[in-house]
C-alpha cells in the first residue's frame, strides 16, 4: 500500500465533499482559462479585422515639403508611381497585407469652389472602410461616375443619377455617403486611373493606405519592409486605433483574471474550510495512525497528497469547463469564434500549477492542526 | 525487551485544581510477561497504557523499553521507537473503513517504509495467524465485532513488536467473542513469546495474565502474579 492508495480510498469515501470542495478551484481555473481562449479570440479577430479600423500604415512620397492634410494624417503633395503598388506586395511580409488603396488627391474648380476629388480604387477603398454607408452604388473602375461626400452633395445640391462636368469630360453620380465625420465627407471620389486622366497625372499616386494583418509582428517592421522594397516613399505606421481596441480587451482580460483571482481566494478558503473539516472528522484516525508510528511526515504527506489531488482534479475539470463554456458562450455573448488552438500552449499546465498550488497552500494550516493533534486526546475523541 | 516505568505521574492543571491520572507509579515488566492492568474507569489504567505507548508524555518519571528512556526521544524518534517495538490494540478496533482487513493490516508497515510486497505477504501472515486469512479483502463493515478486533490483532502484531499494547481488546465484544480474542491473545503470548499488556475491567479476563496491576485513583494498589 502506498500513500496515494490511501489518500484516494479515502477521498472516493467522500466524494461529494471532494466535489464541492474542489468548486472555487474548478470556477477560478475556468474563468481563467475563459478568460485566456476569450481575450486570445478577441486578439486574433482584431489581427484578421484591422481593415475595419481603417489603415494602420500610410504611405507618401519621401518629401519633405508638405501641404495636404487628409484626415489625421499629413500627406506630402509629391506624387510617386502607382508601381509602388506591385513593389509593396514583395516585401518579406507580404502574407500580412491585406488590402493596399491607392489614391490621388487633387482639387478642381467647381461653381467657383475649390473642390478635393479623390482618385481611388473604389472597391480597395470600400474594403478599408468598412464604416462607409453608400446611398446608390460604388463607382466601378475606369469610367467616368462619381461618388459624393454627404457635404459636397448637400451643398452642390446633386443626386445619385446627376451628372457632373469637371474639367472636360462628364461624371455620373453613381452613389453618395452618409455622413462620415471625417475629410471624406467634403470630397468627390472618381475612379483612379479616371482620376490620373482629368489631372493628366498618369500613372501617379499621392498615397497608398495599407491594411496589414500583423497581429503577432510590429506595424513598425512592415512599414520599414516597405521603405527597403520601394524606393522614395516614407511609410508610416498608425497604430492608434488597433492599440487601443487591444487595450480595451487586454483590460477586459486583466478584468477576468482579477475576478478569478478572488474566486481563487474564495476556492482556497473553501478547501481550508474542507480540510479543516476533514482534520476534525478524521481526528481518531489521526491518533491512531500515530499510535501505530505516524510521525508529522506521514501526516503532511497523507494530507498534502489529498490536497494535490484535489487540486489536480480541480484543474483538469476547470480547464476542461473554461473551455467549453469559452466554445459556448464566445459566439453567443461576444459574437466571436472561439478556436481552442488560439489558446496560449503555457496556459494550461499554469492553470492546473496554479490549482495545485492553491490547493497545497489552502491544506498547509489544516495539516499542520493535524500534526499538532494530541494522540491521546484524539484516540478518545468520539 | 525489558519495560519499566519508573515514578511516573501524569499531572493535569486545570487552573486551580489539579486532576493526577498517574501518581508516582512504578511498574516492571520483563520480556514475554503477559499482564493485565484492572480498575474502575477514572483509575489511570489506559493512562498508564499510553504512557507506556509513548503517547503521553508523563509530568514526572521515566518511561525505559529495552535499555531506551522513550521521552528523551523528539517526537520523530518516538515515532519510530513505536513503529519498530510497539503494538496497539483499542476497545473499538480503530480500523480505517475505507481500507480492506488486509489494507488495515498493512498500514504500521507502510508507514515503516516497507516494500507494497512484503506489506501484502507479512498482513496475510498475520491475518493467518489470527484465523481471518479468507476474510482478507473484506472491508471492517462486512465483518463482525470478534472478527474486527482479529483484523486489530493482526495490525497489532504485524510488525513483529517487543511489546503488544491492547487497551479493553474485549470492552466491545459480547462474552464469548470476548473470552475468544483473549485467547488468541494469550495463544499469541505464549506462541510467539510475545510481551503483552491488556487493561480490562473484568477481573476474570486480568486474571489470564501472569501478572496482574491493580489500579486505583492513579496509584498502583496490588501487583500480584497469575497464570494465563
Amino acid at each position: 500500500m502506498r500513500t496515494l492508495t490511501l489518500v484516494t480510498k479515502n477521498l472516493s469515501r467522500r466524494k461529494a465533499r471532494a466535489i464541492i470542495s474542489s468548486i472555487g478551484l474548478i470556477l477560478a481555473i475556468s474563468v481563467i482559462v475563459s478568460t485566456f481562449t476569450v481575450s486570445a479570440a478577441l486578439q486574433a479577430q482584431i489581427g484578421n479585422e484591422i481593415d475595419k479600423y481603417g489603415p494602420n500604415i500610410v504611405v507618401t512620397a519621401d518629401s519633405q515639403s508638405i501641404s495636404v492634410p487628409y484626415g489625421s494624417v499629413v500627406i506630402g503633395n509629391v506624387l510617386f508611381s502607382e508601381d509602388a503598388i506591385s513593389q509593396m506586395y514583395e516585401i518579406p511580409n507580404k502574407a500580412n497585407i491585406n488590402v493596399i488603396s491607392p489614391k490621388l488627391y487633387n482639387q478642381i474648380q467647381y461653381q467657383n469652389q475649390s473642390i478635393l476629388v479623390i482618385g481611388i480604387i473604389p472597391d480597395k477603398e470600400l474594403e478599408l472602410k468598412k464604416w462607409w454607408r453608400i446611398t446608390g452604388s460604388l463607382p466601378e473602375n475606369d469610367t467616368n461616375q462619381i461618388l459624393l461626400g454627404s457635404a459636397i452633395k448637400n451643398g452642390l445640391n446633386l443626386q445619385e443619377g446627376s451628372s457632373i462636368i469637371l474639367g472636360n469630360s462628364t461624371f455620373l453620380v453613381t452613389g453618395s455617403l452618409a455622413e462620415t465625420g471625417s475629410t471624406d465627407d467634403y470630397a468627390i471620389f472618381i475612379p483612379l486611373h479616371n482620376a490620373q486622366a482629368l489631372f493628366n497625372l498618369e500613372g501617379k499616386i499621392s498615397e497608398a493606405d495599407v491594411a496589414a494583418l500583423c497581429n503577432d509582428c510590429p506595424v513598425e517592421d512592415l512599414a520599414d519592409q516597405i521603405m527597403k522594397a520601394v524606393p522614395d516613399v516614407r511609410a508610416t505606421p498608425i497604430k492608434q486605433a488597433v492599440e487601443t481596441r487591444m487595450q480595451a480587451v487586454q483590460q477586459t482580460a486583466n478584468f477576468s483574471l482579477v475576478l478569478a483571482s478572488i474566486i481563487l481566494v474564495v476556492g482556497f478558503a473553501g478547501i481550508t474550510n474542507t480540510m479543516l473539516a476533514s482534520v476534525h472528522e478524521r481526528i481518531k484516525e489521526i491518533g491512531v495512525f500515530m499510535s501505530l508510528g505516524a510521525d508529522k511526515t506521514h501526516l503532511y504527506k497523507m494530507f498534502l497528497s489529498e490536497s494535490v489531488i484535489l487540486g489536480l482534479v480541480g484543474g483538469l475539470v476547470g480547464v476542461a469547463v473554461g473551455a467549453v463554456a469559452s466554445l459556448i458562450m464566445g459566439p453567443l455573448l461576444i459574437n466571436v469564434p472561439i478556436s481552442l488552438a488560439q489558446l496560449p500552449f503555457y496556459v494550461i499546465p499554469l492553470c492546473i500549477g496554479l490549482s495545485v498550488g492553491a490547493s497545497v497552500a489552502a491544506s498547509l494550516y489544516p495539516t499542520w492542526r493535524a500534526s499538532k493533534i494530541d494522540p491521546v486526546k484524539a484516540l478518545k475523541a468520539v | 525487551m525489558m519495560l519499566e516505568v519508573k515514578d511516573v505521574s501524569k499531572i493535569y492543571d486545570l487552573g486551580n485544581n489539579q486532576v493526577i491520572p498517574l501518581d508516582n507509579v512504578t511498574v516492571t515488566v520483563k520480556k514475554g510477561d503477559l499482564v493485565s492492568v484492572i480498575g474502575p474507569s477514572g483509575s489511570g489504567k489506559s493512562t498508564l497504557l499510553y504512557t507506556i505507548g509513548g503517547l503521553l508524555t508523563p509530568s514526572r518519571g521515566d518511561v525505559v523499553i529495552g535499555g531506551t528512556k522513550i521521552y528523551e526521544l523528539n517526537s520523530k524518534s518516538r515515532a519510530q521507537f513505536r513503529r519498530e517495538n510497539l503494538g496497539f490494540i483499542f476497545q473499538t478496533f480503530e480500523l480505517l473503513p475505507y481500507l480492506t482487513a488486509k489494507e488495515n493490516v498493512m498500514i504500521p508497515l507502510h508507514l515503516a517504509g516497507v516494500s507494497s510486497g512484503e506489506q501484502e505477504a507479512s498482513a496475510i501472515d498475520a491475518l493467518e495467524k489470527v484465523g481471518l486469512s479468507k476474510r482478507a479483502n473484506h472491508k471492517p463493515t462486512e465483518l463482525s465485532g470478534g472478527e474486527q478486533q482479529r483484523v486489530a490483532v493482526a495490525r497489532g502484531i504485524v510488525n513483529n513488536p517487543r511489546i503488544l499494547l491492547a487497551d479493553e481488546p474485549t470492552g466491545n465484544l459480547d462474552q464469548k467473542t470476548g473470552t475468544e480474542i483473549m485467547k488468541l491473545l494469550c495463544d499469541l503470548h505464549e506462541e510467539e513469546g510475545l510481551t503483552l499488556i491488556f487493561v480490562t475491567h473484568d477481573p476474570a479476563k486480568a486474571r489470564l495474565a501472569g501478572y496482574v496491576v491493580e489500579m486505583l485513583d492513579g496509584h498502583i494498589v496490588t501487583n500480584s502474579l497469575s497464570k494465563c
